[in-house]
């Protein structure tokens, strides 16, 4: 077995402490889903890891009926998102691509901040979040901010976030009518994910795993010359999932069924 | 705060298989290093390291996790279940006679990790159908047995667990 450098472990319920603690070499860490393997393979060299399961106040999941929103908590886990009835309610698609990411031990012990801070881009919860218009509350010793997803995750493993700041909660706001995800994968991670909301007026859609980072665009219904622009200037990555040309193929292929024809 | 400051080990407390453990552990320390190297239970297993081929699942609080990707720190205030945990005497748990009965196995390295995962699976969804099931098999790999045989032998568990369960209610 890999054996892992040294590590020093910062941990508190207090999340001041723990902001206190966050920087270049003190790295956050929750479920260690992707931090433990990266760290094993000495992709990420932290000195110590601060643990963030301990603050309540990014573990929580509330349902706030008057803004019509639910803010997670950046440390709840996939499981517990998919499972929670509130987000079940009044976000199905999201609780329903939560159930489905990776595997069972990976939803067990992987948080929606390790997600869209790790910021692969084979996810299926940033192509989702930025579909519900979703904002990423920001803290740090210094202060806070609210970034939208597409601030947040800038490309293939790169976030916004400096050093010495955390992904603290994820406001997302009810999922409207008419919203979809569907998503082609073969191993643990996606090869291509679509959300879509299509009303009679509206067609938004977002891609999301197969670019660096999730792209959403909003049309006119029917709009099928627009469509197809969006979907030709898409810059798929080609990876051992597939070439560029096969993932544009399935995503037309997919639009054609759900919205009709895009060519 | 400087790396040095940040302690390197730290006082872990839970229950493993229904024992009762306090250790001082590295920070560094996995799971399964933990539960092999310091505890003798190699009924756990270790392979890719990546959290994508399950041998090395356990049960922590009821949830499955690669043991190989989470550090032994955090199981301090959990109860923590291995493949040694689940026969009660000379009576293996009921997944573990029906991956004996279907032949669910063949050189057998990924079958504790199977096990486990079916125990964690049946005791979330005691009514699991094919497709959970499959949904919560598939981050498990087989290379020899192929996964028909395993999957029926999740199923049949299911349905033995369930009809236990129904005596025990009467």
């Amino acid at each position: 077995m890999a054996v892992l450098p040294e590590l020093g472990l910062v941990r508190s319920s207090d999340l001041d402490e723990v902001l206190a603690a966050v920087g270049h070499d003190y790295a956050p860490y929750a479920g260690g889903t992707e931090l433990v393997p990266a760290t094993g393979l000495g992709l990420r060299r932290p000195a110590a890891i601060v643990d963030l399961k301990r603050v309540e106040a990014l573990k929580g999941i509330e349902v706030d009926a008057g803004a019509g929103s639910v803010t997670i908590g950046a440390a709840v886990t996939h499981r517990r998102l998919s499972d929670h009835p509130g987000v079940r309610e009044h976000l199905p698609t999201l609780a329903a691509a939560a159930s489905r990411v990776g595997n069972a031990r990976v939803r067990s012990t992987g948080t929606v901040g390790g997600n869209l801070c790790f910021a692969e881009p084979r996810s299926d919860l940033g192509c989702v979040l930025l579909a519900l218009g979703a904002t990423a509350e920001v803290r740090s010793a210094r202060g806070a901010r609210t970034l939208g997803i597409d601030e947040l995750i800038l490309g293939a493993f790169e976030t916004s976030l400096e050093p010495d700041e955390i992904l603290a909660t994820v406001t997302v706001p009810f999922e409207p009518p008419g919203m979809s995800y569907w998503k082609l994968q073969s191993y643990e991670r996606p090869t291509l994910g679509v959300a879509l909301v299509v009303t009679e007026d509206r067609w938004e859609i977002t891609v999301g795993a197969a670019t660096e980072r999730p792209t959403r665009i909003v049309l006119a219904a029917g709009d099928t010359a627009g469509l197809a622009a969006f979907v030709d200037g898409l810059e798929f990555s080609d990876d051992m999932t597939g070439p560029p040309d096969y993932k544009r193929s399935v995503l037309r292929a997919h639009l054609d069924q759900t919205l009709g024809a895009t060519q | 705060m400087t790396g040095s400051q940040a302690p390197t080990s730290t006082v872990v407390r839970c229950r493993i298989n229904g024992r009762d453990v306090e250790m001082l552990v590295p920070v560094r320390l996995t799971v399964a290093e933990l539960l092999r190297d310091r505890l003798g239970l190699t009924g756990t297993k270790v392979s890719c390291e990546m959290q994508v081929c399950g041998v090395c699942t356990v049960l922590v609080d009821g949830n499955p996790v690669s043991s190989c990707a989470t550090l032994a720190c955090d199981l301090d205030g959990t109860e923590v279940l291995t493949v040694e945990g689940l026969a009660r005497g000379r009576n293996l748990h009921p997944v573990q006679e029906a991956f004996m009965a279907a032949n669910a196995l063949q050189c057998g390295f990924c079958t504790p990790g199977f096990i486990m995962m079916a125990v964690a699976l049946l005791d979330a969804r005691p009514d699991a159908d094919q497709a959970e099931v499959r949904e919560w098999m598939d981050g498990n790999l087989c290379r020899c047995t192929g996964y028909a045989p395993i999957e029926t032998a999740v199923t049949v568990a299911a349905s033995r667990m369930n009809d236990s369960s129904l005596e025990d209610d009467q």
